[in-house]
């Protein structure tokens, strides 16, 4: 099969840098993170771990989505509409839309917010409508509510690398013919389970998180969802709308190690990053800027530094995790990153990874800890990587 | 469609006896409302670890792997793709309810851990060592054929020559409660032999764990080919009559060479009567054949009905009681499914003997 160039003709964005991706960029900008003391999740013991969270309510995301109060509503569904309402303007849906569309989205918790609030009164015949919304593909079908028609509507849930298997499917699907743009991305909101399932596994700093720090010792949680619309060439020169950039690799591998911990010698990182630089037909040194996993856990960090030093050798580009900024967004993350590294491509700069004092000895490369301004960025590789050894790389590259 | 793509083996584990056919000649007619899938004994297929360690669907879903890996010679396969819609229930269950009733002190990091959908995936991964495309979906009723489709798109790519395709959902007596709330299955006993006569809303309930070796090239124990997998969202009846025809046109097939549609009827006054609606305009005269009345209804059920059509395909039949006009269908060749979910997620797979 003739290969089919995919281009990013629109993204969206709501995270704890903001509503959209204007705020997001100027966070990005100025240093400025969105991670701070615990707002709007309510009635969790574990109320002094600093997270990211999205700064609206429930009712004031319904507001702006000018949604009856009274609808039965998932918080992963709201933040999903909102970034995905951004995603699809940008990319001129409502002015032509392509002909065959797809929406795939990736969640984990889906409507957990709603169960763990309601789930003894579920029992008792009491807010069951709840029930149904409990399910991953029901945040999709809202989404598409919202942003549809669509022909084809999916939702992939792989822990932290489901939103960059949404942009690698939906990437597919446009080359086998069967999408012309697909809005790929995902969403997922703090819940209390989320939040004490992290706690048990020891992973959470009660200072914001230090990625690639010697002293690092967890990950912030954080909230948010991200949208990109994927589009086929013929599409976007038939609908006169400009690209952002061009999706020119992309991988999925496993670690096939353990549930939650990652290979010493990041096996199924090195393999992920390897593979899609093999698609993007580029070498390593053709890699400008690295948007790492980098969640700030002790395990993740070294292996993927590992991982980057196998593939990079002594050369390794710029590298950073933005997971200082909106914390981990778990599910999200793949399209949260998707955004942020899209921005530094079409503005210009390196993000930077903040709250990096001591490099991590083992590794022999330092992550960027200032913002780089005025540097010419033509390709980008950002890592997502989740529970279950779960490793999704992609490359975005300028046009 | 341009690759071929063939089915080289199929495993289940479900409310019939488990890895085996027993359910083609004689179907164990259950009693109960809610029937829990028919295990193995676990110990002949895993390790003493595993046995303690993982939870109850994702050893279902290790062995039914197993059984197909080795059904089908192939050691490695280059992808494990799975497809659960409701993931891992009892865990998850168990960490939130603990969490809701107990309190946030005490809870269990392994509860945690294996109540992500993607775990049962993983787990068949980190058992193989397979470095390969690991993928989870999750798309209701349609959720077997989203992982199909996964596949199917990176065979055509050239990117697999191999995969194992996995369908898992368990249904623990609280989750069945809780969609019971919600209306979706039928009240009281006796009801798997008698579902559609019940003309009521509801379904009778099943457990999920299904799994298929995918390769592109045949071999001597092929079980057929997998010719087409296409996934509708909302469709317009008329996008639903273009797709078949697509798919018809594309395997040089005329409808006559249908030997049957097997649908998703479930006894479910609301979701049959999508079909019952559908099927005369789509498929005409084609004989209809279902399965969710042998193996119940969930989220993966189709998941089974792919394994089912597999099984009639290769043993040369559909026997009577699947076939919804009550006559055996013999020596069926191409067997088309066609799934809907609350008539939003449609779908349809196309499955020929070689």
């Amino acid at each position: 099969m003739a290969h089919q160039r995919i281009y990013i003709t629109g993204m969206g964005i709501v995270s704890a840098l903001g509503v959209g991706k204007t705020p997001t960029l100027e966070a990005l900008l100025t240093a400025h993170s969105g991670i701070g003391p615990m707002r709007n999740l309510q009635g969790t013991v574990l109320n002094h771990y600093p997270v990211g969270e999205v700064p609206l309510s429930d009712p004031e995301m319904q507001q702006a989505l000018g949604l009856d109060p009274s609808e039965p509503c998932i918080r992963t569904g709201l933040m999903g509409m909102m970034a995905a309402q951004e995603a699809v303007e940008q990319a001129q849906f409502a002015r032509q839309r392509p002909e065959r569309t797809a929406l795939l989205s990736g969640t984990t918790v889906g409507g957990m917010d709603r169960s763990e609030r309601h789930y003894l009164d579920f029992f008792e015949g009491k807010h069951t409508h709840y029930v149904a919304l409990h399910n991953c593909a029901s945040f999709t079908d809202q989404v598409a509510q919202r942003t549809g028609p669509y022909d084809i509507c999916s939702t992939l849930s792989t822990a932290c690398s489901s939103a960059a298997n949404a942009i690698i499917m939906g990437a597919n699907l446009i080359a086998t013919g069967r999408a012309d743009a697909v809005v790929a991305g995902g969403s997922e909101c703090l819940s209390k389970f989320h939040l004490n399932g992290f706690h048990t596994l020891m992973i959470i700093d009660k200072q914001p998180c230090r990625p690639f720090d010697r002293q690092r010792a967890g990950l912030n949680l954080g909230e948010g969802a991200a949208f990109v619309v994927l589009e086929s060439e013929q599409s976007m020169r038939a609908r006169g709308v400009e690209p952002l950039c061009q999706l020119s690799g992309y991988a999925n591998t496993c670690d096939a190690f353990h549930q939650t911990a990652t290979s010493a010698n990041g096996q199924g990182p090195y393999l992920a990053m390897k593979s899609a630089l093999q698609m993007a037909n580029l070498q390593p040194s053709d890699i400008d800027y690295i948007n790492a996993h980098g969640t700030g856990t002790p395990n993740n960090d070294i292996s993927e530094g590992i991982a980057i030093e196998r593939v990079f050798g002594q050369q390794v580009p710029h590298t950073s995790s933005t997971k200082p900024f909106t914390g981990h967004t778990t599910s999200a993350a793949g399209s949260v990153e998707a955004v942020i590294s899209i921005l530094a491509l079409q503005h210009r700069f390196v993000p930077a990874n903040l709250n990096l004092k001591q490099p991590i000895e083992e590794l022999h490369f330092t992550p960027v800890s200032q913002t780089l301004r005025d540097i010419d960025l033509h390709h980008v590789l950002s890592n997502s990587f989740g529970f279950g050894g779960n490793d999704s790389a992609y490359i975005l590259s300028k046009v | 469609m341009n690759k071929n793509i063939y089915i080289q083996s199929a495993a289940q584990i479900s409310i019939q006896s488990p890895l085996c056919d027993d359910w083609f000649e004689q179907p164990t007619w259950h009693t109960e409302p809610q029937v829990r899938a028919v295990e193995p004994n676990f110990r002949d297929f895993l390790e003493a670890g595993e046995l303690r360690r993982i939870g109850r669907i994702q050893k279902r879903a290790l062995v039914t792997a197993l059984k197909a890996l080795s059904q089908s010679d192939l050691s490695m396969p280059d992808a494990i793709i799975t497809s659960t819609g409701l993931g891992c229930v009892e865990n998850t269950e168990k960490f939130l309810s603990a969490m809701v009733r107990e309190g946030e002190e005490y809870l269990q990091p392994t509860h945690f851990m294996q109540s992500t959908h993607n775990t049962i995936s993983s787990q068949i991964a980190v058992k193989l060592g397979c470095h390969g495309y690991n993928n989870t979906h999750v798309n209701d009723g349609v959720t077997f054929e989203s992982a199909l489709l996964d596949a199917v798109m990176n065979f055509e790519l050239g990117r697999f020559s191999s995969a194992l395709i996995t369908a898992n959902d368990e249904l623990t007596p609280a989750y069945f409660e809780l969609l019971g709330q919600i209306g979706y299955w039928k009240r009281g006993p006796h009801m798997q032999q008698t579902l559609l006569e019940a003309q009521s809303d509801g379904a009778f309930a099943g457990e999920v764990s299904a799994a298929f070796v995918l390769e592109n090239t045949p071999k001597p124990h092929t079980l057929c080919a997998l010719r087409a997998v296409e996934v509708l969202h909302a469709p317009k009846e008329q996008q639903l009559q273009r797709s078949i025809e697509r798919i018809l046109t594309d395997n040089n097939l005329r409808q006559s060479d249908i030997s049957a549609v097997m649908i998703g009827k479930s006894g479910d006054c609301s979701n049959d009567a999508v079909y019952n609606h559908l099927c005369p305009k789509l498929f005409g005269q084609t004989p209809l054949a279902w399965y969710k009345h042998i193996f119940g209804e969930s989220y993966t059920a189709s998941g089974l009905g792919m394994y089912a059509a597999v099984v009639c395909l290769n043993r040369g039949c559909i026997p009577a009681h699947l076939s919804l006009s009550g006559k055996a269908i013999e020596w069926p060749q191409n067997i088309l499914m066609y799934n809907h979910f609350k008539n939003r997620e449609h779908s349809l797979v196309l499955l020929s003997l070689c």
